[in-house]
């Protein structure tokens, strides 16, 4: 968001303070949801759990046309919307919920560059297992993107979002690379994570921050999805301190949810 | 016995606005009757030969239908008379610039001593026309190309094509049509569009992409409509401060549908009519053919016109709408009714009626709206006989209602809802006739029964269109 507009949003947002009927939405959990969405939004809702903020999850079949952005997932907090981890962040430091205020101005950098080394390294490499592999695509993305249409808009939407996400990868100079490759990325992002985690139980030694929210969305994703081939989990796997610390964050904050 | 030309008449518009006198006003014209030609009248003729010069890539048994009635005639004014039909029909193909008809005696070894010949010199349309303008307008511009080709394989077949590239936009439109040859009320169409139109009082921008076909047919004194469509449509907010109910109808669907249309109309004029009425029924029912909508849509518009004293008409008309849809899912935004504006109930804003959701306007599954006008020539009646007759004062009432409806409960309670709070206006103004299809009107209106929610336009109110109620 740019500056106005995100001084404009805190303006607005610290009048108020959190409903009790704010919701979250994103597509449908059983048929439609795909990887890379189910991983944002569980990050969002592992963010608002440590935040103490109460949310309902509300299944849409068009959420990804209702978000503002286009991307999943998004709230809706009294009057306003909000959607994205980054912004919605935001929108709750100007309503007074912060996660990260004792972190000091190095952590923070810290804390930021490893957030994008996530968003850029196993976003990006989950939005290219979907729908640039094509056993992936035709298997598991198309099917499952298109399921809420009728013919032919089911093929339409889903060759749509296809070229599209085929496009950005090309853009941003993933499309020559081969699934392999993409695997030695990932392993390679969950090695830095690791190292970063070492044997504490947050990122940040003793409190959660937006930070461990976005890891362990992805993560616990990557690892309770299923592809059609595993190799993607086991790459996760094969770090025992990230599983060790997705497991403690589900015990500790999903607990009283059944997933 | 010398040549008789029947000259012809000045060349009818076949579309476009053009001011001016209107064929509709002008009566079939008079034949004079000399003296001598009273012999004539009572003269027995038979027509030999019907020619048709100046063809091209039209097909000649299309235009046998055309001119069959001519071979009929039996005596010299019948032969005008249905030679002048014969040239309406051929006219009305829509596939000739120019037909002139020329009645000469026969000539040639078998020509009888009361034969006749009738000619019929015709001017084909251009293989292609093409046009192109440039549209400003709301922050928006665009360049708009049109081609038609008429007449494409010789039987009266028209190709048109359009495409509009805006700054914000882009929309298309290819249609076919075909007549059946020897009844051109017959006929079937196909079309492929694209369009896209923003609501800004809904804050709803929509883009349609659909293919139809439709068959159109007379029977009786009626004209029946029956057509598929197909049509993918997307919706999206206009704008950041949608509300959220527009903004939980975002998203794609495809509407599949059939429909019948049935029009029984006895006026003189489509616009500002001074006798006769209109009946349209019209029916749709989607998603027994495919895709996500499913409804059953019925709309209705009567319209009645009698001219009274000193040049005056006094109009009434009706319309009304109900939308059922058949299982679960609520209707879509962009099948329901809208109401209110210049086009219908005047002294409101354009489509700001009913329910509504945070000042962006969401329709109702149910609407009736009813006008009672009385049309009367200007005061003083200035430019009489030329430009001041395309101008009429109107004194209008308006009333109408528009809602949701709660199924379940019964017509009973559906009849009682759209007959509470009403809302009404009236006022006069001044109406303008465009050519054949469009009129605008200013107005003064006042309007009452207002209820919250709804926005008002009081005091003076333009208004440009083809359907007003």
């Amino acid at each position: 968001m740019s500056l106005a507009a995100e001084a404009f949003v805190s303006q607005l947002a610290a009048a108020e303070p959190w409903p009790e009927n704010a919701t979250l939405y994103q597509p449908l959990k059983e048929d439609q949801i795909l990887l890379s969405d189910h991983a944002s939004s569980l990050a969002v809702q592992a963010y608002l759990r440590m935040c103490g903020l109460p949310v309902q999850v509300l299944c849409r079949v068009n959420s990804e046309f209702m978000s503002p952005s286009g991307k999943i997932p998004f709230i809706h907090v009294g009057n306003q919307v909000v959607s994205e981890l980054g912004p919605i962040v935001q929108f709750t430091k100007a309503k007074g919920h912060s996660l990260s205020d004792g972190l000091d101005d190095v952590q923070r950098a810290e804390m930021k560059a490893y957030m994008e080394l996530v968003n850029n390294m196993l976003l990006t490499a989950e939005l290219y297992i979907q729908w640039c592999d094509d056993a992936t695509a035709a298997e598991i993305s198309r099917p499952r993107y298109s399921s809420p249409y009728s013919w032919p808009l089911s093929k339409i939407l889903a060759y749509q979002k296809q070229w599209e996400v085929r496009r950005k990868m090309n853009a941003i100079g993933w499309g020559g690379k081969t699934l392999q490759q993409v695997y030695e990325d990932v392993s390679q992002c969950c090695q830095a994570l690791s190292q970063r985690l070492g044997m504490q139980p947050y990122f940040f030694n003793k409190q959660p921050t937006e930070l461990d929210a976005l890891v362990f969305g992805h993560l616990f994703t990557i690892l309770t999805t299923r592809l059609t081939s595993s190799e993607l989990a086991e790459r996760v796997k094969s770090y025992s301190n990230l599983l060790s610390f997705c497991r403690r964050i589900e015990q500790t904050y999903f607990e009283d949810k059944s997933s | 016995m010398g040549t008789v030309h029947a000259r012809s008449l000045d060349p009818l518009p076949m579309q476009g606005p053009e001011l001016g006198i209107q064929a509709d006003d002008i009566e079939a014209p008079e034949v004079e009757q000399e003296p001598k030609q009273e012999v004539l009248e009572n003269k027995n003729v038979v027509v030999q030969r019907v020619h048709i010069d100046g063809l091209g890539r039209t097909k000649e048994d299309l235009l046998t239908y055309e001119i069959a009635e001519v071979f009929r005639a039996n005596n010299l004014i019948d032969v005008m008379r249905k030679s002048h039909e014969a040239r309406q029909k051929l006219l009305r193909l829509g596939i000739f610039r120019k037909v002139e008809v020329n009645i000469d005696t026969s000539r040639g070894e078998d020509a009888l001593p009361n034969g006749l010949d009738v000619t019929f010199e015709v001017t084909e349309l251009r293989r292609m026309t093409g046009s192109y303008n440039t549209m400003v307008g709301n922050n928006e511009g665009s360049m708009v190309l049109g081609l038609r080709l008429p007449n494409v394989f010789g039987r009266a077949e028209k190709l048109t094509f359009q495409f509009s590239y805006g700054t914000k936009e882009t929309s298309y439109g290819l249609s076919f049509f075909k007549p059946q040859p020897g009844h051109f009320e017959r006929n079937v169409s196909f079309n492929m569009y694209k369009v896209t139109g923003q609501f800004p009082w809904s804050s709803l921008r929509e883009t349609d992409r659909g293919v139809s076909a439709e068959l159109s047919f007379p029977m009786w004194k009626t004209n029946q409509t029956l057509k598929w469509e197909g049509v993918w449509r997307e919706l999206g907010c206009l704008g950041q401060n949608a509300s959220f109910a527009i903004r939980n109808e975002s998203g794609h669907s495809l509407k599949s549908s059939l429909s019948h249309a049935m029009v029984v109309d006895t006026r003189n004029s489509s616009i500002l009519p001074r006798k006769g009425g209109l009946l349209k029924i019209h029916q749709e029912l989607a998603g027994y053919t495919g895709g996500d909508a499913r409804f059953l849509k019925e709309d209705f518009e009567i319209q009645l016109n009698k001219t009274l004293y000193w040049d005056s008409v006094l109009s009434a008309s009706l319309w009304g709408g109900l939308l059922l849809p058949f299982g679960d899912a609520p209707t879509c935004i962009a099948d329901r009714f809208y109401l209110g504006g210049p086009t219908s109930i005047r002294g409101f804003s354009m489509y700001s009626m009913g329910p509504q959701s945070d000042g962006d306007y969401l329709g109702g599954e149910a609407y009736w709206a009813g006008g009672l006008h009385l049309y009367t020539p200007l005061p003083f009646r200035p430019g009489r006989g030329g430009f001041g007759d395309l101008f009429r004062t109107h004194f209008f009432l308006n009333a109408g209602n528009l809602c949701n409806l709660h199924y379940g409960e019964g017509p009973q309670a559906h009849l009682k809802k759209l007959a509470e709070c009403i809302r009404w206006s009236y006022g006069l103004g001044i109406v303008l006739r465009l050519g054949n299809i469009a009129r605008l009107e200013l107005n003064y209106c006042i309007p009452m029964g207002v209820q919250s929610g709804d926005r008002i336009c009081d005091g003076i109110q333009f208004g440009a269109g083809i359907r007003f109620l």
